[in-house]
């Protein structure tokens, strides 16, 4: 009697990469649903105000163009491929529309429609099809796109008076009132659509921390670091209060849980072990705190996030091995680094630092 | 699911291997038609300059010399002896509980207790080099994803914990480890405890449920570095109870391994069974015994370890004192996925290193990072197929890896 042979082992557990993605992608329509009811009926919460037909219409256009564009593109390369057989099974749909949603998740409403186009063309293509599709792409193609559209048509996308805007107010010495119930929901002014309702991502973050398809060591890393920043400009800047009601709206609004759930456990371009993946969270949690501290844009995890994808192959290639004593060494540092990141920032928003600034400004000017 | 316990002690003839993986140079003893007994020494074989003897299971007439496939998938030849089912033994001195290191040594060597657990990372009964850890597993007799009742544990827990004793005596080493799992029922730890509560033998307690190279990490914790390919060289010697049980056996009882329990499992049988075999039993007359296969497309004979074990193309191997467990089964293929760099392989490797960096620098031929990442030191035991989400075979890549820069 004849038998085949396989490589063993022969024997592997119940997780499967597919089961995973398909969890994701359907709390991004949990969260896409979120979105529309949000922009639509929070504005009843305030008395006397009406429901948002039009903010209904346009976010789930948004939506739909986002899924239909990306969908689409893929489904034309696979034809010139000659590979348009695999997308009668929903199981290759399931990426294009994961990232379409993204795309427009992470949009606010006032984006005209031929932004968002582009957006989708640029991130899915220049983002993902170029380097080969699902699984081979280095930067975060959602993340391409994104930036493409933030950086390319700045104007067309002025959201005023988001609650980090309010806050950058507040530190030049400017009044704020800040409600916690309407930072849960989501009412307010918010640079995406998707960001809004800050306790619905709560709960799909622990619903998927659960699934193991967000990973504590990046995603709750970076939410951690986030708080501390936040506390130590707080502690520098305010009194105990000013303090945590600057921490809660740095964690609650702008795209921090946003991130948290779905950029940041994106697997496919963040580094591999343990150590790396802490060093990771940890360098994106400094660049968006300093982007939303010192910059311009309201908001930097976009930023942050790509750059984290660059210096994801040096991370990979400085790990050699992931032992106790390396994982313990880059958890202290880490710590260390981020506390003192945040009264850094709280001292320079202070204007301790203008003096030192100046000086070598002034040495600049000299040579 | 175990559900029946067999015996088949009686086969016709046995076919008796000469070499095994280890030692690849035999000397036959015997010639065509001569009478043996059951321990009786057939053939010596050699590991460079040990020798290692070859009995007999059976007692009767040889047959002859045939060339077969061993359950390692390499031909080699076996002696046939013919069962005349007298059973007649060969005198041996006899020896009590306080028989001196070299006599334990000596017996062991005439009753060939060398090679009764072979996968993943246990060592054989060797006494050469000196030996400053013996670990014992008790976790499981056969597999770890076929679930037993202990009963073999159950049954001789004095004997395996006096076995233990035994081996700790003739390596002159005070350091016993008995490994037992958190989800044994409360009569085996209950009879694993009584029979080692005053031995001096430390019982450790693992979760069997995750695996996640427990045993490893034990045995680094007690070496304080990490481990090469055969912990032999490391000075520890990590053996199944089977070994304990059957030392105890040979030194009190002046019994000759020549039977064992091996557990028959897989979708082509009816019933899994747990067998008590006579060494040398082709598994033809075992398939047999259990009515024959059920299904006969695509079957896949897998031997040992789920994770590391064996596979041949044949069926006609005869069962040695290193086969624990034969698995027939259809072939289930999960379609291989595209790698998405989630990391569980790299938190899974017992050994400290990053399998799937190191598939990365494969796919990419940079001979350097492969060295850089040590490589060598992966002690293949499979965790990181095991968990791989996507099921790509991680375990083939780093093999090939280390095949490439040697």
């Amino acid at each position: 009697m004849e038998f085949t042979t396989k490589k063993p082992p022969i024997k592997t557990n119940q997780e499967r990469s597919y089961k995973k993605l398909l969890t994701l992608h359907i709390s991004l329509i949990i969260v896409s649903l979120g979105a529309i009811f949000t922009r639509a009926f929070i504005p009843l919460l305030e008395e006397g105000a009406q429901w948002a037909p039009d903010e209904l219409f346009k976010s789930f256009l948004m939506l739909a163009v986002g899924v239909g564009v990306s969908v689409l593109l893929e489904l034309l390369y696979a034809l010139t491929e000659g590979k348009a057989q695999e997308f009668t099974k929903y199981k290759r749909l399931v990426d294009p529309i994961n990232t379409g949603l993204l795309i427009a998740l992470l949009l606010p409403t006032v984006t005209p429609i031929y932004v968002l186009v582009l957006a989708v063309v640029v991130g899915v293509y220049a983002g993902k099809i170029v380097f080969g599709g699902y699984g081979y792409y280095i930067f975060n193609p959602v993340l391409v796109g994104v930036l493409f559209a933030n950086i390319s048509f700045a104007s067309q996308m002025i959201v005023e008076g988001t609650p980090l805007l309010m806050l950058k107010d507040a530190l030049a010495g400017g009044a704020s009132n800040f409600n916690l119930a309407n930072l849960l929901v989501g009412n307010y002014e918010a640079v995406a659509i998707g960001s809004t309702a800050a306790v619905l991502l709560i709960i799909l973050f622990i619903y998927l921390l659960i699934n193991k398809v967000v990973d504590l060591r990046s995603s709750g890393v970076f939410v951690l670091s986030v708080i501390l920043i936040s506390l130590g400009i707080g502690f520098v800047n305010f009194d105990l209060n000013g303090m945590l009601v600057y921490t809660l709206v740095n964690l609650l609004t702008g795209l921090t849980l946003f991130g948290a759930v779905f950029l940041i456990s994106e697997t496919i371009s963040s580094p591999t072990s343990r150590e790396t993946k802490i060093i990771y969270a940890v360098v994106i949690a400094i660049l968006t705190m300093a982007v939303r501290v010192l910059g311009t844009n309201p908001e930097g995890i976009v930023f942050a996030v790509l750059f984290g994808n660059m210096i994801t192959p040096f991370l990979n290639r400085t790990v050699k091995r992931s032992n106790k004593s390396t994982f313990i060494k880059t958890v202290v540092i880490s710590l260390f680094v981020v506390i003192l990141t945040g009264l850094v920032l709280g001292f320079i928003l202070q204007g301790r630092f203008i003096e030192l600034f100046n000086a070598t400004a002034l040495m600049g000017g000299l040579f | 699911m175990i559900t029946e316990n067999k015996q088949f002690l009686d086969p016709r003839k046995v076919y008796i291997p000469l070499t095994d993986r280890t030692s690849k140079i035999a000397n036959v003893l015997v010639e065509q038609s001569e009478e043996v007994k059951v321990g009786q020494v057939i053939a010596d074989k050699y590991n460079g300059k040990f020798k290692t003897p070859v009995i007999s299971t059976v007692s009767g007439t040889v047959e002859g010399f045939i060339e077969l496939e061993d359950r390692f998938g390499k031909k080699i030849d076996h002696v046939i002896i013919e069962n005349d089912y007298n059973y007649s033994t060969v005198k041996y001195k006899d020896l009590t509980l306080d028989a001196s290191p070299s006599e334990i040594k000596n017996r062991l060597e005439e009753m060939s207790v060398n090679q009764i657990s072979v996968d993943g990372l246990y060592t054989d009964v060797d006494f050469n080099k000196p030996v400053n850890y013996i670990v014992i597993n008790a976790t499981y007799t056969n597999e770890p994803f076929i679930s037993t009742d202990y009963e073999y544990i159950k049954k001789s827990a004095e004997e395996i914990a006096l076995g233990i004793k035994l081996l700790g005596r003739a390596a002159h080493t005070e350091n016993l480890y008995l490994i037992v799992d958190k989800f044994m029922d409360e009569e085996t730890l209950y009879n694993l405890g009584k029979a080692t509560v005053d031995k001096g033998i430390e019982i450790i307690t693992i979760n069997s449920k995750k695996m996640q190279g427990d045993d490893y990490k034990l045995i680094r914790k007690l070496i304080k570095k990490p481990l090469t390919n055969n912990l032999l060289d490391d000075g520890v010697i990590y053996t199944t109870v089977c070994a304990a049980k059957a030392t105890y056996d040979a030194v009190v009882n002046s019994l000759p391994f020549t039977k064992r329990q091996i557990a028959v499992t897989g979708d082509a049988f009816k019933a899994n069974a747990l067998y008590e075999v006579r060494l040398g039993t082709l598994f033809t007359d075992i398939v047999e015994d259990l009515q024959n296969y059920q299904i006969t497309d695509s079957l896949n004979l897998h031997i040992g370890s789920f994770l590391t074990g064996y596979q041949l193309e044949t069926d006609e191997f005869s069962i040695t004192s290193s086969v624990d467990s034969v698995n027939v089964g259809v072939i289930r293929e999960d379609e291989e996925e595209v790698c998405i760099k989630c990391g569980d392989c790299n938190d899974v490797c017992p050994a400290g290193i990053l399998p799937q960096n190191i598939m990365d620098a494969e796919l990419r031929n940079v001979n350097a990072r492969i060295v850089d990442l040590n490589t060598s030191e992966c002690i293949e035991c499979g965790l990181c197929t095991y968990v791989c989400p996507s099921k790509i075979n991680v375990l083939e890549w780093v093999r090939r890896a280390k095949r490439r820069v040697g």
